[in-house]
């Protein structure tokens, strides 16, 4: 149950917050080469 | 340990800031996420320690998904995934986090992660031990928490504050990565 409650607190609730912050983005592939 | 995996991701995510921190979260627990189905069918299974429950009182016979071997192909393969969506660099941080929950497990397991899977061979296994102490396996993933939630605060303060946008949301985030770790390792630990 806390394996469950923990994905979701942390992957869903946490990353998707985080993802709205201004972090640099991670360069693509395409955009390395 | 559930919540001393996340705050690792969180301590990661101070450094690496460009990598997504949802999937940071993912590949913290990558080898658990496997461990899931394979633990549903009967295939890998889990023993309490006679005379003890609740917190630490498991011997986890997770042959496949956490032997030294599974671990880096299982690490390997979400790496690989990883590569052609956020770039190689970003795919090994994921990569190294992944197998990162072997070595933080290692602390808290008693022995019985194998180096091969299903223990082919029937080399040693490995495990310092540490639930054995639950206090001070608790105090070790409460100190991955906060060590988690402090070094994601300054980093997302920063990135906020260089584009030039509140500090609410990063504090919010903040406040969530700490009180989600507390709220699992006590649930953790009251179980």
């Amino acid at each position: 149950m806390q394996f469950v409650l923990g994905v979701f607190l942390f992957v869903v609730v946490v990353g998707v917050l985080d993802a709205r912050l201004p972090w640099p983005k991670a360069k693509d592939r395409s955009a390395q080469t | 340990m559930i919540a001393g995996h996340f705050g690792f991701a969180a301590l990661v995510k101070g450094r690496e800031r460009s990598t997504p921190l949802w999937m940071l979260m993912v590949a913290t627990v990558w080898l658990d996420i496997v461990f899931v189905p394979l633990f549903v069918t009967g295939i890998e299974t889990i023993q309490t320690v006679p005379g003890r429950h609740g917190y630490g009182a498991a011997i986890i016979h997770a042959d496949y998904t956490h032997s030294i071997a599974g671990a880096l192909v299982l690490s390997s393969i979400l790496g690989a995934v990883s590569w052609p969506l956020w770039g190689r660099r970003t795919a090994i941080v994921i990569a190294l986090v992944a197998a990162s929950h072997w070595v933080l497990d290692l602390i808290v397991h008693r022995a019985d992660m194998p180096i091969l899977p299903a223990n082919y061979l029937g080399l040693p296994r490995f495990g310092l031990g540490l639930w054995r102490f639950p206090a001070a396996s608790i105090v070790v993933e409460l100190v991955l928490v906060l060590a988690g939630a402090w070094a994601y605060w300054r980093a997302a303060k920063d990135v906020s504050a260089q584009a030039n946008r509140g500090i609410s949301l990063a504090a919010i985030n903040t406040v969530l990565i700490a009180g989600s770790g507390i709220l699992i390792l006590w649930l953790d630990a009251s179980s």
